[in-house]
């Protein structure tokens, strides 16, 4: 190495390389075209509830009300009950942070951007106005009622699968 | 000894926020911090740090003569970034326009992700400080392009949870709570981003930039991250800057 470029590689900016090129090479500017393809929502899907999808089963329950309150593995509170897996890559699973938009029974620093699902059994399911269908579809995929919806889509992004939206669906319809 | 300093205020931030940082509300003990730092924003000192590293290529007179303005015409005309450059045949933020600048000078250009880059940006932005936001979206068709482009971004529903940006920031969650945080107006009638960014983070305990902010509501959203500088991010840069547009600039800013 030359005492010129010794000097310009403790100089500021560390180093230089001397063959000119057009600017596009020299400002940063990478593509994130695909990332975005490869990361856009797919159209709007309608599922019907599984059979056997709603359970009174306390176990179940638990799985639904862990994934509605917690965020992922690492912040997660508490060990996550039985039966719930993680990521394909073994990794923290995400979950569904619902409280991050809804209060519900328990809920620490429940948000407002979506309703209230607190006593949702005695309001919205007793009355009729809702059904275990309509709870399961809001949860898979929010857009099919209400193609505007600021609600996250659940399982047309595959982020869960379809027992995890039954304990969740459970979980909110389930008297507390 | 910079770093020393850096690395202190780090540490009695980091002590006093840690228990917040799960569900990111922000305590009482918080809020009499933020007060505290409104008098004395720590990233002050970060802008030093800008503005000695932008001397090694001759401080303001090189940059205005860079690009192609009076020292007096400098302000102003920093405060319309990102703009379209004729010369680099893009539209570019001013990080982008000090990696040029760099080359130009037989440096090797920073990241746009490095410290000092983030050090050095907001020391430039500083300088439109009390002008307004005069970003022209129509000045030419790569800036119209831009501004379509940054919109699409803004409202294009994606990754893990088929979120937007918009889902969070669109006028009629404004004010909602999201895991106890308000939702903030990202307009000149809300906290206007882009005339406060470059910021202090005080949950980061760092300088950061409006791209790098971008990133982070992506990471938190489940959004695959998009890289600082790509088009799409200059895009959104340019459509969020619209957004504040006329708002007087006040940088560094201060951020939870
Ligand atoms: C980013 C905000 C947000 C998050 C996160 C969120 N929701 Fe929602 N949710 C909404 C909004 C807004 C509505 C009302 C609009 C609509 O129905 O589309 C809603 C509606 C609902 C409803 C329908 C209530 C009714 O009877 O009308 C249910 C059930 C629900 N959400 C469950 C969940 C579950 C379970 C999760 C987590 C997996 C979740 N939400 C996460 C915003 C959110
Ligand atoms: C799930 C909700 C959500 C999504 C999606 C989201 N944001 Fe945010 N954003 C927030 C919240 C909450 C805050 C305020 C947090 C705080 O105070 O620290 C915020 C803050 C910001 C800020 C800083 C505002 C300030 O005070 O200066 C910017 C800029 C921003 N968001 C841009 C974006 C962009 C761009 C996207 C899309 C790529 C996006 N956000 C997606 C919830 C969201």
């Amino acid at each position: 190495m030359s005492t010129l470029q010794k000097n310009m590689m403790i100089s500021l900016f560390l180093g230089a390389s001397l063959f000119a090129t057009d600017y596009s090479s020299v400002i940063e500017s990478p593509d994130a075209t695909k990332i975005i393809e490869k990361d856009r929502l797919a159209p709007a899907t309608a599922y019907k509830i599984p059979e056997g999808c709603i359970s009174t089963d306390p176990k179940a329950i638990a799985r639904g009300a862990y994934i509605f309150h917690n965020l992922n593995g690492k912040k997660a509170k508490m060990n996550p009950p039985a039966g719930l897996r993680k990521n394909a890559k073994g990794k923290n699973k995400q979950y569904g942070n619902c409280v991050a938009c809804h209060n519900i029974e328990g809920a620490q620093g429940g948000g407002n951007i979506g309703p209230d699902l607190t006593n949702y059994s005695g309001i919205f399911m007793e009355s009729k106005v809702r059904n275990n269908q309509f709870v399961y579809q809001k949860i898979a995929d929010s857009r099919v009622d209400n193609p505007n919806t600021h609600m996250t889509v659940n399982l047309t992004t595959k982020l869960f699968n379809e027992r995890e939206i039954c304990d969740m669906t459970s979980y909110i319809v389930s008297p507390k | 000894m910079k770093l020393g300093t850096k690395i202190v205020l780090s540490v009695a931030l980091l002590s006093s926020l840690s228990f917040a940082s799960e569900q990111f509300a922000m305590s009482d003990s918080d809020r009499a911090m933020y007060a505290e730092m409104l008098e004395n924003n720590p990233a002050d000192m970060m802008v030093e740090s800008g503005s000695e590293l932008l001397s090694y290529m001759g401080g303001d007179a090189g940059l205005a003569k860079y690009l192609g303005v009076t020292e007096d015409e400098l302000p102003a005309y920093i405060a319309g970034f990102p703009r379209y450059i004729k010369k680099f045949d893009m539209v570019v933020g001013v990080d982008q326009v000090l990696q040029a600048m760099m080359r130009d000078g037989g440096h090797k250009p920073l990241k746009l992700k490095s410290g000092n880059m983030f050090d050095m940006s907001a020391y430039v932005k500083s300088l439109a400080n009390d002008e307004k936001i005069n970003i022209d979206v129509n000045a030419n068709p790569q800036m119209k392009e831009a501004y379509t482009l940054g919109k699409e971004v803004f409202e294009t529903k994606r990754g893990g949870r088929g979120l937007a940006c918009l889902s969070c920031h669109s006028s009629d969650v404004i004010g909602s709570v999201l895991r106890t945080q308000p939702l903030p107006d990202l307009s000149a009638k809300g906290v206007a981003v882009a005339a406060t960014w470059p910021a202090y983070r005080m949950t980061k305990s760092s300088l950061r930039t409006l791209q790098r902010r971008f990133q982070g509501c992506m990471k938190n959203a489940l959004l695959a991250v998009i890289p600082l500088g790509s088009k799409e991010m200059v895009a959104l840069e340019v459509y969020l800057t619209d957004e504040a547009k006329g708002a007087t600039i006040a940088i560094p800013g201060l951020k939870r």
